[in-house]
């Protein structure tokens, strides 16, 4: 490598691009480019886990609860309440960052694994209500004919392959806060809590406050994602909420990579593919699926993304110096979570 | 009133189940500090080793639940060795993760086996007794004593035996232990074994009165969580007291409030302690 | 940091190697031979509910097999059938992505889901762009009233059950009501339409004790709650095994009164799981061994053979068999093996044409305009206190 084209950059184009052009390549191909768009929604709610998981290292289980709240503020709004998409969707997402705020409150008085059982209790709980709450969320009967989001001049959005590249831009918009955040101080606030909470306080972080913004902000995507999603798919039931989408979440960001920008466009979508893939074996392809999952978590602990950062990082610190170092060194003593590189892709 | 008996005899019968289930998990969260969401699942494969001894062999019912208590013991010991022992250095999110990957195939392997259709189990235990105007099952009786006795062999296997002891000095202070001698991953497999073998119990005594389904496990496993939570990581007489008053909790709310909310009370519960005390009602000091 | 090294490289080349299997899946599946029919099929496969998955899986097979055996013509060329299965765990947006893959990849024409939540989000699909028939296996009269043209219900709808299972239990002037459902989609459907005709009648209707039959550890509690209001008369009903053991456990606790059976409970199936005495007064669906139709010996043989000797067969098999039978039929009357319009059109003419083997319980008479597939005389099944069953024509409502 002796062009200033870092491998991060080259790999995060060659990703955008393959994102892009996509649709194209699939023209009659519906069922990919579903599973596309579909995939995109999750990613997007991957970037919230990968704020307040990946960058501050709490792991939070509500994750799929949040992406439910977005999935059903959306589809009750725009269908027992006639609203257009537009404004419900902007509902959702303050929705959504309200209520992970005001959970966040009581939920990081938790630490550790206290915060990830109570966070997963609070994701039972939203699928329980929005499962069991008849009369305002049809329960199990789900809700049909969510609205599809209302053209804008000439775009129109039922179109699928419109509906694609407006999840897209979503997605793209996702991980550009993600990177911009990486580089500014907060994040680096955010990586010194995740690495110790007490040597942060010490060093004079308000650890509580960065902990509540960043777990509010990680509802946001969520609500985003969720709300995109129940456009996407027009009917939505209570399995959009539950917490078994939680831990799907979790493989897509620890397959992707935590922390990284682009582990969780990479992680959803390979994980989601390898799912679809392996639906030919029916119901026994969770024989190879969960050795598989287990394999990635022991062998690859800090996902592909990071896997790739750390090499492409090993290769350029013994060859000519890379060009913009933006530090965070003292993440790299880190032993615990993901060691990445030194540039923040 | 005759409900209120009748609730408080089904509410002590479901709590015992869920103590058998909790211990193990506590053992394995608290002592080794892996929360292990397969838990539920081993539960699950428990169940339908006692089937196989008890109706495909054709030992009998004690025998077979014994049986299926070894078996499961090794299960759990080379789910240690290939899952958790390779992470042993690795954050809780790796484990999680790996424990549910592990779920996954266990569940898949039991569809395969034993098809996904339900099963039932007869247990050689069947009538009734009346107490106070309610109706109560033999086959619950004895999970309540069952329960009482296991735990009770279970606090004396690790008060007074070595075995037992390295368990508690590793929860103690792990770098010390190692310092005398303790091997941490014997104690890793000791632990895996022995929670394995006591879901394989519960398992044993609950299938007479529910059915045997590869799912079976799915939502005792967030409540056996939610149980260990509330008594406190790895306390034993925290899982105990815990298992009781959340079946009890459950069965009330339940009867008293609705159906629904019995469901989600054991989440409410955990929120509740967690909001006012957030490490657990019987939180010890607990090593990083 | 050698070791980690190497390992970590080998796990680098076995996700490449996964993502490139991926790919290629995604685009190379496509496109059967021409020679063949792919019927579609999205249902649980694996997770709480896969039982029920394999059963409507194990009638669409049977069914398929023995129409090979026939030799299918469509417009002067043979064709083999197939069976194309996914498996979406029940949840409605793994069916709807399914379906489209299905239709798409595998040229299928004719989709099968069987729970109201998939069939509903597959509506969306065959409404909009991708064309597809659905094989709606659910008795939720939901399924057929948003006017989705390319639908096909499949059972009866559980509307047509209600009036006459309570007009039989309230016979002797049972009033009490206890509610015990499974708390699905379908069992609080059921439950709201069995609330609605009770008190309609002047019934008292008890509180409502449904739960969750697949995660509830013990069923004594729910069922002593249940008891302690005193029924008449207890509805119930989830899957068939759940159901039998809470029945057994209401009998044990002393309750004598009758049993009001939602229509996803299968008296053959209950008869293996408990005390056949148990499950006396009680109304429920007509077992599949009750019927004489020409096909119903040949098909219980069948079953047995080929698919299983432990369970009894019942018409969660029988009647997705009729269906694609069916199905085929309109296929050759239609002249067009993937035009799902034409195929829907031509479903009223094929149902009398289909071959007598086919008949095997209660097949149906006619397909409404909505696209429900109805038999004129439909039974049900009243167990009596003495254990005998009897049979009771019933009345299903206009649609």
């Amino acid at each position: 490598m002796t062009t200033n084209v870092s491998p991060q950059r080259l790999g995060t184009l060659l990703v955008a691009l393959a994102l892009l052009l996509a649709p194209l390549a699939l023209t009659g191909q519906d069922y990919v480019l579903r599973v596309l768009t579909v995939g995109a929604t999750y990613a997007i709610a991957v970037y919230g886990m990968n704020m307040i998981l990946g960058l501050t290292g709490q792991l939070s289980l509500a994750h799929g609860g949040f992406f439910g709240i977005g999935v059903y503020l959306v589809g009750l709004l725009t269908t027992d309440y006639d609203w257009a998409f537009w404004p419900a969707l902007l509902v959702a997402v303050v929705g959504t960052t309200v209520v992970g705020y005001v959970a966040g409150v009581v939920a990081l008085r938790t630490r550790e694994e206290y915060f990830a059982i109570f966070t997963m209790a609070m994701g039972f709980i939203i699928f329980l209500v929005i499962s069991r709450w008849e009369s305002v969320t049809h329960a199990h009967s789900g809700v049909s004919g969510v609205k599809y989001p209302e053209s804008l001049g000439l775009l129109d959005f039922s179109d699928p392959m419109l509906m694609y590249y407006l999840v897209l831009l979503f997605l793209l918009g996702a991980g550009y806060v993600t990177y911009a955040v990486r580089r500014s101080g907060v994040g680096r606030t955010l990586i010194a809590i995740r690495t110790s909470e007490d040597l942060a306080r010490s060093v004079g972080v308000n650890v509580g406050l960065n902990k509540q913004l960043a777990f509010a902000a990680s509802s946001t995507f969520a609500g985003l994602g969720g709300g995109l999603f129940a456009a996407v798919q027009g009917f939505v039931g209570p399995s959009a909420a539950s917490v078994d989408l939680t831990f799907e979440m979790l493989m897509f960001i620890l397959v992707g990579g935590m922390g990284t920008v682009m582990g969780p466009v990479v992680g959803t979508f390979l994980v989601l593919f390898l799912f679809e893939f392996f639906q030919d074996f029916e119901a026994y392809r969770f024989i190879v699926v969960g050795p598989i999952i287990v394999a990635l978590v022991i062998f690859a602990p800090r996902g592909i993304v990071g896997y790739l950062n750390a090499f492409a990082g090993h290769r350029r610190s013994r060859g000519p110096a890379g060009g913009n170092e933006t530090g965070n060194r003292s993440e790299n003593r880190v032993p615990d979570t993901t060691t990445e590189a030194k540039e923040t892709l | 009133m005759t409900l209120f008996i009748q609730q408080l005899f089904d509410g002590l019968a479901l709590g015992g189940v869920y103590c058998l289930a909790a211990i193990g998990l506590t053992l394995v969260f608290g002592v080794l500090r892996i929360p292990n969401l397969a838990h539920g699942t081993l539960y699950m494969l428990g169940a339908y080793v006692t089937y196989f001894f008890l109706v495909t062999v054709g030992v009998p019912y004690v025998a077979a639940i014994g049986l299926a208590a070894v078996v499961l013991a090794v299960i759990g010991v080379l789910l240690e060795r290939l899952v958790f022992h390779p992470l042993r250095n690795a954050p809780h999110t790796h484990h999680m993760i790996a424990a549910v990957g592990a779920m996954f195939f266990f569940q898949a392997v039991a569809q395969a086996l034993w098809g996904a259709d339900f099963r039932r189990m007869e247990s050689p235990i069947s009538g009734n007794v009346t107490i106070l105007g309610a109706q109560v099952s033999w086959q619950r009786i004895v999970i309540v004593v069952t329960a009482v006795l296991v735990l009770g062999l279970l606090t004396w296997f690790i008060k007074r035996s070595i075995h037992g002891q390295t368990i508690e000095a590793i929860e103690q202070d792990r770098t010390g232990s190692s310092l005398v001698g303790i091997s941490p991953s014997r104690v890793s497999m000791l632990t895996f074994g022995l929670a394995a073998a006591l879901a394989t119990v519960a398992a044993g005594l609950v299938a007479p009165i529910n059915l045997l389904s590869p799912t079976m496990g799915d939502a005792l496993s967030l409540k056996v969580f939610a149980i260990i939570i509330l008594g406190g990581l790895g306390s034993l007489p925290g899982a105990i007291v815990g298992g009781f008053t959340l079946a009890l909790a459950e069965v009330m709310t339940s009867t008293y409030v609705s159906a629904a909310a019995g469901e989600g009370i054991a989440f409410v519960v955990i929120v509740i302690v967690l909001a006012i005390r957030p490490t657990g009602l019987f939180a010890k000091a607990v090593q990083r | 940091m050698a070791p980690t090294r190497i390992r970590s490289g080998t796990a680098v080349a076995a996700v490449c190697t996964g993502l490139l299997l991926a790919t290629s899946a995604c685009g190379g599946a496509g496109g059967s031979g021409s020679d063949t029919i792919v019927i579609g099929y999205s249902g649980p496969l694996s997770g709480g509910a896969a039982a029920y998955g394999q059963n409507i899986q194990d009638g669409l097979q049977l069914a398929i097999d023995d129409l090979n055996e026939r030799g299918v013509t469509v417009d002067g060329e043979e064709y083999q059938v197939e069976l194309a299965s996914l498996d979406d765990q029940y949840a409605p947006n793994t069916a709807a992505t399914n379906a489209q893959r299905l239709a798409e990849q595998d040229d299928a024409a004719v989709i099968y889901v069987p729970h109201a939540g998939g069939i509903q989000a597959a509506q969306e699909l065959n409404s909009n762009r991708t064309e597809f028939l659905l094989g709606a296996y659910s008795s939720d009269p939901k399924i057929v009233e948003q006017g989705n043209e390319l639908t096909m219900m499949i059972p009866p709808s559980f509307k047509s059950y209600v009036a006459p299972f309570v007009d039989k239990l309230t016979q002797d002037g049972e009033s009490r009501l206890g509610l015990l459902g499974t708390a699905s989609e379908y069992g609080q459907e059921w439950t709201k339409l069995v609330t609605d005709e009770w008190r309609g009648r002047g019934g008292q209707v008890l509180s409502d004790n449904s739960i969750d039959y697949g995660t509830v550890s013990d069923f004594a509690g729910p069922v002593s709650r249940t008891l302690a209001e005193n029924p008449d008369v207890i509805f119930l009903g989830g899957p068939s095994q759940p159901t039998a053991v809470i029945i057994e456990e209401a009998r044990r606790q002393g309750y004598d009164g009758s049993f009001l059976l939602m229509d996803q409970a299968k008296f053959e199936e209950m008869e293996e799981f408990t005390d056949p005495e148990n499950l006396n007064d009680a109304i429920g669906v007509k077992p599949v061994r009750a019927y004489d139709d020409p096909g119903t010996d040949d098909i219980l043989d069948l079953y047995a053979e080929k698919v299983t000797e432990e369970q009894p067969l019942t018409s969660e098999v029988t009647l997705n068999y009729q269906s694609v039978a069916i199905v085929v039929e309109a296929m050759q009357q239609a002249g067009s093996i993937d035009d799902a319009t034409a195929i829907r059109d031509a479903i009223p003419d094929a149902i009398g044409e289909v071959d007598d083997h086919f008949h095997v319980s209660g097949f149906p008479t006619e397909i409404t305009d909505a696209g429900h597939l109805r038999n004129a005389d439909l039974e049900v099944a009243y167990r009596t206190p003495e254990g005998e069953y009897e049979h009771l024509p019933i009345e299903q409502p206009d649609e």
